[in-house]
């Protein structure tokens, strides 16, 4: 146990006198997650997360214009007038296709009087009389920035599809109200005896029969919040800079192998073991600090950027535990590194590219969900992916230890496999 | 105080009782894979108690391999190896606590001061705390650096690197110190002060294998050479008696005669 000690006090010391490694090592992932962040922010809103901004020009300033912008406001589009005093159609289309509004909705002149003249003809139509003829719609004219995903794309027209439809029910029915009444006085049926009142047809039919209710699962009922970028990428880009020590602990074994060190530790009495354990323990030190740091900037920066705050409100000591393990399966493969590789540069150059195809098919980079079914099958083999399914299902869905065992499992088991390689490579490697 | 009293063997159990063979190496193969011929080829040797043998040869002969196989860096691919009557195989916890080795290379590491890395490496031989003061003290003024004793390694010369290195070398006071050149690249100064010391650590009791391309260093410092040669041991035996045998003038033109005067660019 004290040679365990010396070994880790001696690491702590030689990363303590390497405080350029070990700025590296704290700004890169501190750096990446506000950057990634404040991006995805961006792409918050370009999936729909966020509220949509729509320029809306009303050129006809009639009672369409006016119920348009009311049903829309009760969405999560997020209405932009244009300025009444511009009537050139080619401006608001510009201003979209630019990107700098996600849709541009333009009422054309006279469209409220023609949408009224076509719902009463629709009336005259269905009098039984010849054989209806196809109405003509009243046409809202729609911008959608070519930019913007294709889900945002279907879901913000249908919103605009939705508001409409419900606009011409509620005219369609106003005019059968109206019909109703005047067809009962004209048969003489008194309007209280009437079996329909015309004038309250468009809000009885406003009633809701049919309701869709979205669960959350175990998450809405312990307050968890929805998802987040921030609560998905603290974690995720700390899960990242940890794995990124493991460079400098292979770094660091190269450098003892490639001087006469290497060949003085396995004269002494002591096992390749305590050394390795030696190096865990110090580089778990500063995964430790590395998640901590990252933590308070998801906790303190990111309200200053008009983020929303990273939370632990849930299972602390299992986010302390799922932080652990990998950590030590981060520095497992760094061990690893270190004996497999013959120098600094092939093990800078395998490692940087091992840790990041590992976070990208961990769901680091894109949510795992979002890729190929063949790549989602081949993410499991992801270390990266053990350790963030275990922080989703802790800080996202809300679930507790038990939940995520098979992950902590597999990443002390990754650990140990590595060590052991390692222990194997360093009998062939003396 | 002597500092080199200090650092001498304190471990008094050096040989299996009935012996007086320190260091028995029969019959010893090597190939390296990269290699189309072996690095030793039935090289035996062996070295008695006290002696301070210096192990010649020119480069690629097997020198290094040697000290790797001697010291349980690795195993031959045939033969076997006991020092102090004991093999690796069963016993290389008893053989690693009497054993020191200074490896050709600095075994150092740059950014810890000198008294930094006397203190890692002597915690990893085992030492008790008391134990690791005094030697920590002993080995800083063994190398003559004291004042130096704050310093990282990085800001040293050679020669006090290699000074330093040779002090963890002495760390668990070992019966069997084996060195593997330990004085290239270093100035006079500092030749002079390790010959002084490895001689006193010698007559202290301490059995040296030593390994040098220094045909002079090995006339000066050893009772008796060995020259090794394509991974053979081609002749052995004490400087003088050796060139008083051959007839030869001086051990140089005697290594030569048996070494060749081909270039050695392995």
């Amino acid at each position: 146990m004290l040679k365990i000690f010396a070994a880790t006090a001696k690491e702590l010391l030689l990363l303590r006198r390497d405080r350029t490694g070990l700025l590296v090592l704290f700004l890169m992932p501190a750096i990446l997650v506000v950057l990634i962040t404040l991006v995805q922010e961006n792409v918050m809103e370009l999936t729909g997360q966020k509220k949509t901004q729509v320029l809306f020009l009303d050129l006809d300033q009639g009672d369409l214009g006016i119920s348009l912008q009311n049903h829309l406001s009760a969405t999560n589009l997020d209405l932009v007038l244009w300025d009444k005093g511009q009537k050139n159609i080619a401006v608001i289309q510009a201003a979209v296709t630019g990107g700098g509004y996600q849709v541009g909705v333009v009422i054309p002149k006279g469209a409220s009087a023609r949408f009224l003249e076509e719902t009463a003809r629709l009336f005259q139509q269905g009098n039984g009389k010849g054989t209806p003829r196809e109405m003509a719609a009243t046409s809202v004219q729609l911008f959608v920035d070519p930019g913007i995903m294709a889900g945002l794309r279907s879901g913000v027209i249908a919103q605009l599809e939705m508001a409409l439809t419900t606009i011409a029910m509620e005219a369609k029915l106003t005019r059968l109200g109206a019909v109703l009444t005047q067809t009962m006085a004209q048969a003489g049926v008194p309007p209280e005896r009437s079996p329909l009142a015309g004038d309250k047809l468009p809000a009885l039919f406003r009633q809701p029969l049919l309701d869709l209710q979205e669960n959350q699962g175990e998450s809405e009922a312990i307050g968890v919040s929805l998802y987040k970028p921030v609560q998905q990428n603290v974690p995720a880009w700390a899960l990242f800079g940890m794995f990124f020590t493991a460079i400098p602990i292979a770094g660091s074994i190269l450098q003892e192998r490639n001087s006469g060190i290497w060949i003085r530790l396995t004269s002494l009495p002591v096992s390749p073991l305590v050394l390795f354990t030696g190096k865990a323990v110090a580089y778990m030190g500063v995964c430790l600090c590395q998640f901590l740091l990252i933590a308070l900037i998801g906790a303190f920066l990111f309200p200053s950027l008009g983020l929303p705050a990273f939370t632990v409100s849930m299972h602390p000591a299992a986010v302390l535990l799922t932080v652990v393990l990998s950590s030590l399966a981060a520095c497992g493969y760094g061990i690893l590194l270190g004996l497999a590789c013959k120098s600094y540069e092939q093990a800078s150059t395998l490692g940087s590219t091992t840790v990041v195809a590992a976070a990208a098919l961990g769901g680091v980079m894109v949510p795992v969900y979002a890729m190929p079914q063949m790549m989602q099958q081949i993410s499991i083999i992801s270390p990266l992916n053990w350790g963030l399914t275990a922080f989703q299902d802790l800080l996202l869905r809300g679930y507790s230890l038990s939940a995520i065992l098979d992950d902590l499992s597999r990443l002390l088991l990754f650990f140990v496999v590595t060590v052991f390689l390692s222990w194997k490579l360093a009998g062939i490697r003396k | 105080m002597d500092q080199t009293a200090a650092m001498t063997p304190g471990n008094p159990c050096l040989l299996e009782p009935g012996l007086n063979c320190v260091v028995s190496a029969r019959s010893l193969v090597k190939q390296y894979k990269n290699s189309d011929r072996p690095a030793l080829n039935d090289f035996s040797l062996e070295v008695q108690q006290g002696e301070f043998f210096g192990l010649l040869g020119p480069n690629g002969a097997g020198k290094t391999t040697v000290i790797s196989i001697l010291t349980g860096l690795f195993p031959a691919d045939s033969g076997s190896v006991r020092i102090g009557g004991r093999s690796f195989q069963e016993r290389e916890h008893e053989i690693k606590q009497i054993l020191g080795l200074v490896p050709q290379d600095i075994g150092l590491y740059d950014t810890l001061t000198a008294r930094e890395n006397l203190n890692f490496f002597g915690k990893l031989c085992g030492l008790s705390a008391q134990k690791l003061a005094e030697r920590i003290q002993q080995g800083l003024e063994f190398a003559r650096l004291t004042e130096h004793a704050h310093h990282q390694v990085a800001t040293f010369s050679t020669g006090m690197k290699r000074r330093l290195n040779l002090a963890v070398g002495l760390l668990n006071g070992p019966q069997l110190l084996v060195l593997d050149e330990p004085c290239v690249g270093i100035d006079a100064q500092s030749r002079h002060l390790i010959h002084e010391q490895l001689k006193e650590i010698n007559r202290q009791g301490t059995t040296i294998l030593y390994t040098t391309h220094y045909i002079e260093e090995a006339q000066e410092l050893c009772s008796r050479i060995g020259i090794i040669d394509n991974g053979r041991l081609v002749e052995q035996g004490n400087p003088a008696a050796l060139l008083q045998q051959s007839g030869i003038r001086n051990l140089e033109e005697l290594f030569l005669h048996l070494t060749g005067k081909e270039l050695r660019d392995t």
